[in-house]
């Protein structure tokens, strides 16, 4: 369905990630320096100074601008709010502290006040405060319930400290105001270097795509870590850094709807290759050999980081019966049970065909393990508060989830069977997986797993337009997936020490889990795991559902250990990559690895019935 | 079907939306709700209003205006303003694909009707409306006790605000009819050279209104600003030109990303360096067309990309015409609308007769005219803040106008392409084959 994307070498990757970056390179111009607050953003007390006259302004309610005939007064940068007061939703609540632990707290990254987002001048009465403890609801057994549920003093901390748990735990609130325009001495230097950030972009996706990268990328062995899309994390980092400060605090704002809506595409990419004709003729054992696959790395990771965040945490009553815990483990141990799709690449070339096929159909079913945990995760460990409608037990949800994926599974279906030309088609896409993904944002579902029910529906609905989706799909999956790499690496808390901790072991304990996964599959059913290939090349390889997991998680929770899981996956997904390439033989004689690659749709041999 | 389908997707919208008791959700979920809602539901209003022969943007348009704060409020303010970030994208991406339309060798013959039509079609609707509102100056509250002096100043810098016409629709709509012909292609000059026309004028007559006002001002800062912007933006186009050439000519693959990148950097950066976005955009259009062969795979490239943006955008202008507004203007705003419309018909008669332009452009080119958009609101707006006292009555009634001729205008330009032959003309012609990439492109290899 997702055919090779030769097309799809790095150098789009390169292009769109590097495109966002030199895209928002100018608003560096106002970002402010670190310490300094983030002033511009309260512009509410000032007449922003309009764009040139005469624009083409919007449709709508013009920006405005001072024409060139007007004499309009400077933009002045309003008053920071002064030191000490609230910072609205985001501010720590009563009685926790402000101030980060010595031992434990993260380093400052951005430092600075909150962005002016999160409601400037004070907290909005009428807006929840997010950051209130979580409760666990009415309908929780009863061992979870109890008269203290706050979280522990090092989980405090970090929502003291953590700015990204703050940002995205923050609700929308009104509207922010556009930064000022540059001032007049300041437009020759940017608009040079803007020009040069175009240059360098044009430059850059120019040799991406040389022959002689590859050449390189072979030899430095990082091929797959290039093309598994890694370098965009980094990217994302690196733009989100202090003294780059491209994605500043208030671009990534205005960038998170583009995260939800990568999650969701995730989600509806991973539904709808699932069709479920192809495993009506599972060979026998198949759902032992994926239990194994799964089980076994989930149960290891699952034990591994409890056993460390219990270290990490005050040994109370509280935190055994602490549903963050639980639930920050699941996460990590559901991100850790999959295997990535690429991972068939790795297999030598002569493997053969039904080994293959079999394999990738395991590798796919895993997928659905890590959806059922997202799913599960979502529906029970939900925010609770009196501003949040629906309150409803978690199974209630969990139903919800496939219900609203269902049903929008069936709009979907109705809209996209319509006859369409290829434009239509996108957006036609477009719209629906957005929609998706905002209506299982607002309800605090994961969106990954809406869509990914969307998904699956439409892939197994009849009708003729699979194909034109399918080419749609392809066409865009990569670019919006690596433009979602690179603004999660620029949400990335990797800062704190904990989190490089628990990659360590959420390594070590998913490589042990994997390989006994692989050994008990071996011995125990019917399909040979390691015949074509070592374990490592063939069941270790972290894919993006892996990293979109979490990146769910954080979006849904953002307080608790998250920040530290997400190093953990997103750490341990690049590491695994590096081993894998360290550790595997040559497998296949194709040198192009991508994500998206599926074997090449041969016709099945006969089989003879003894073997089928 | 698609109405059903709208009315399913309002459905689940509001049931979205009332999870919250404040409307206020988790940080970017309102965002892409919003998006994917009006992206659904835009398109297919506009595949009802094909259906009943009015122009799809139309329907774009109706259905922002109906979804939006004014109406059913589906999408709330707060969303609206998220919304906008398209608008940038989009404008730049119109003009790039406007400039990239005008191939002077096509155009040439065309020019002195566009130059005619420029000069007595578009500056003398300016002066017509100009002595219109000075006529009904008595029916305008902010107006009504005004000195003579102010009143004709207010009245010279409101007709040329209300005189504004819309690349935008006029791109959109051409696309959508796929027209080729003469009247399009004067319609599509004369919009692009007015745009340029009503900015200067509109900067001389707000500096006399400001000096017979008493307002400080500086001639030659003026100037300097002038200048600034419009020969800036053409350079900075200029220079963003031969950056999309080289790309689309040395690298094989990701145009299309690489285009809509440079139009949000055009659009953003644009903005805050005082630049003139579509001035920027038009500019490197028209490098590309007429200096380089990459005109055919420019707009091969954007083609893919565009109709998602266009249909957000006149769905977010949809939802940003405010009835409430409307119906304390309408009347005035109706009078305005139809000397507007006499004025521009009636001058493109004129002065297509005097550069002996064909009969179908005589007769239809004027209709082209009628669309507006943008410019108009940001200059009224503008208007409004410098003139504090009456700017919003002021930015009122102008905004009234634009919502009219938002509404109306598109069907009549569409009836125009319709009836002058025009449309699915371009569909006709043979499609050029993109050029390929030369040189040392990077040509992947096969899978």
């Amino acid at each position: 369905m997702l055919s090779h994307p030769s097309e799809n070498r790095p150098a789009n990757g390169f292009l769109l990630a590097l495109a966002l970056v030199v895209a928002l390179a100018p608003s560096a111009a106002f970002s402010q320096p670190p310490g300094e607050p983030s002033g511009a953003m309260q512009a509410e007390a000032v007449a922003p100074e309009a764009p040139p006259a005469g624009t083409s302004q919007p449709e709508a309610v013009a920006p405005e601008a001072p024409p060139a005939g007007t004499s309009q007064p400077e933009a002045v940068a309003p008053e920071p709010p002064p030191a000490g007061a609230a910072r609205g939703p985001g501010a720590p609540p009563a009685g926790v502290p402000a101030e980060p632990l010595p031992a434990a707290a993260p380093a400052a990254r951005a430092a600075g006040p909150l962005p002016a987002i999160a409601a400037p001048g004070g907290p909005d009465p009428e807006v929840p405060d997010s950051r209130a403890p979580l409760d666990p609801g009415p309908w929780a057994p009863e061992w979870l319930r109890e008269a203290d549920r706050g979280p522990p003093a090092a989980i405090r901390d970090l929502q003291a400290t953590d700015e990204t748990a703050q940002r995205l735990a923050a609700p929308e609130a009104g509207d922010v105001a556009p930064p000022p325009p540059i001032p007049p001495a300041k437009r020759p230097p940017v608009l040079i270097k803007t020009i040069l950030g175009l240059i360098a972009l044009l430059a850059l996706a120019y040799l991406g795509g040389h022959p002689r990268m590859r050449v390189i990328e072979k030899r430095l062995r990082i091929s797959q870590v290039v093309t598994a899309g890694f370098p965009f994390i980094a990217l994302g980092v690196v733009a989100n850094l202090p003294s780059v400060g491209i994605l500043t605090d208030s671009v990534l704002d205005e960038l998170t709807p583009l995260l939800r809506f990568g999650l969701g595409w995730i989600g509806f990419a991973a539904g709808y290759r699932f069709d479920t004709r192809a495993f009506d003729d599972l060979p026998k054992d198949t759902a032992k050999a994926v239990g194994f696959a799964t089980l076994m790395p989930f149960l290891t990771v699952l034990t591994a980081a409890s056993l460390l965040l219990l270290l990490a945490s005050d040994w109370t009553e509280s935190t055994f019966r602490d549903p963050i815990f639980l639930r920050d483990a699941l996460i990590l141990g559901t991100a850790g049970a999959m295997t990535a799709r690429a991972a068939s690449r790795l297999v030598k070339g002569n493997a053969d065909y039904l080994w293959l096929q079999r394999f990738k159909k395991i590798v796919q079913l895993e997928q659905l393990a890590g959806i059922a945990g997202l799913a599960f995760i979502a529906a029970y460990f939900r925010p609770q508060g009196p501003d949040l409608g629906w309150h409803l037990p978690g199974t209630a949800w969990i139903f919800l989830t496939v219900g609203l994926g269902a049903t929008i599974g069936i709009v979907a279906y109705t809209i996209l069977r319509r006859p369409a030309t290829g434009a239509e088609s996108v957006v036609l896409l477009l719209g629906t997986v957005a929609f998706a993904a905002g209506s299982a944002s607002a309800l605090f579902l994961s969106p990954i797993v809406v869509c990914f029910v969307a998904g699956v529906l439409l892939a197994n609905f009849p009708g003729a337009s699979k194909d034109r989706l399918g080419e749609a799909l392809e066409k865009l999956e990569r670019p919006i997936y690596l433009l979602f790499l690179v603004v999660v690496g620029a949400i990335w808390n990797f800062e704190d020490w904990r989190g490089w901790v628990l990659l360590v072991v959420f390594v070590a304990a998913r490589l042990t889990g994997k390989w006994l996964g692989a050994h008990l599959t071996s011995r125990y059913t019917n399909f040979d795991t390691l015949a074509h290939e070592r374990w490592i090349s063939n069941r270790a390889p972290m894919g993006q559902l892996s990293i979109a997991i979490v990146v769910s998680a954080q979006l849904l929770f953002p307080h608790g250990s998250i920040p530290i899981v997400v190093t953990a996956v997103i750490g341990g997904a690049i590491v695994t990559e590096v081993l894998v390439q360290v550790f595997a033989r040559k497998a296949s004689p194709t040198e192009d690895v991508d994500l998206d690659f599926e074997a090449p749709e041969e016709p099945a041999p006969a089989i003879p019935p003894e073997v089928a | 079907m698609s109405i059903l389908l709208i009315v399913a997707l309002g459905g689940l919208m509001h049931a979205a939306r009332s999870f919250h008791g404040d409307g206020a959700g988790p940080l970017g979920s309102g965002t892409a709700l919003a998006f994917g809602y009006v992206l659904l539901t835009a398109f297919f209003a506009g595949r009802i209003f094909k259906q009943v022969r009015l122009p799809k943007l139309t329907g774009y348009i109706a259905a922002g205006m109906i979804v939006g704060p004014s109406v059913l409020g589906l999408l709330n303010h707060h969303m609206v303003e998220q919304l906008k970030i398209v608008n940038g994208v989009a404008i730049a991406l119109i003009a790039l694909t406007a400039g990239n339309e005008l191939d002077f060798r096509e155009f040439r013959p065309l020019l002195r009707s566009i130059q005619w039509i420029t000069l007595v079609a578009v500056v003398g609707t300016s002066m017509l409306l100009g002595i219109a509102v000075f006529a009904l100056k008595s029916f305008l509250p902010f107006m009504a006790d005004m000195p003579l002096t102010h009143a004709l100043a207010v009245s010279m810098v409101l007709g040329v605000t209300m005189a504004a016409q819309s690349p935008a629709v006029v791109v959109a709509l051409r696309d959508e009819m796929e027209a080729d012909g003469p009247v399009s292609r004067t319609v599509l000059g004369v919009v692009v050279i007015a745009d340029l026309v009503v900015i200067l004028l509109f900067a001389l007559v707000s500096s006399i209104a400001k000096s017979v006002f008493g307002t400080p001002g500086d001639a030659m800062e003026t100037v300097g600003r002038l200048a600034w912007e419009i020969l800036g933006s053409l350079g900075a186009g200029a220079m963003v030109g031969v950056l999309l050439a080289v790309y689309l000519r040395k690298v094989a693959g990701g145009a299309a990303l690489f285009v809509v990148t440079v139009t949000f950097v055009m659009a953003e950066v644009g903005t805050r360096l005082h630049f003139d976005p579509l001035l920027i955009a038009l500019a490197a259009g028209v490098l590309i067309r007429n200096l380089t062969r990459m005109g055919d795979k420019l707009h091969h490239e954007i083609e893919a990309s565009s109709l998602p943006v266009y249909v957000v955008f006149f769905a977010v202008a949809g939802a940003n015409i405010h009835l409430d507004v409307l119906a304390l203007v309408g009347i005035p705003a109706a009078a305005f609308v139809l000397v507007r419309g006499f004025g521009l018909m009636a001058g493109t008669k004129i002065g297509a007769r005097i550069a002996e332009a064909p009969e179908t452009v005589r007769r239809y080119a004027g209709m082209g005219l009628l669309p507006q958009a943008g410019l108009a609101l940001a200059l009224a707006l503008l208007f409004a803040k410098t003139f504090p006292e009456f700017g919003d009555d002021a930015a009122a009634l102008t905004l009234g106008v634009v919502a009219l001729n938002e509404l109306i205008a598109p069907a009549i330009y569409r009836m125009a392409l319709m009836r002058s032959g025009e449309a699915g003309r371009r569909a006709q012609r043979p499609e050029p084959t993109p050029a390929a990439p030369e040189g040392e492109a990077v040509a992947l290899p096969p899978a």
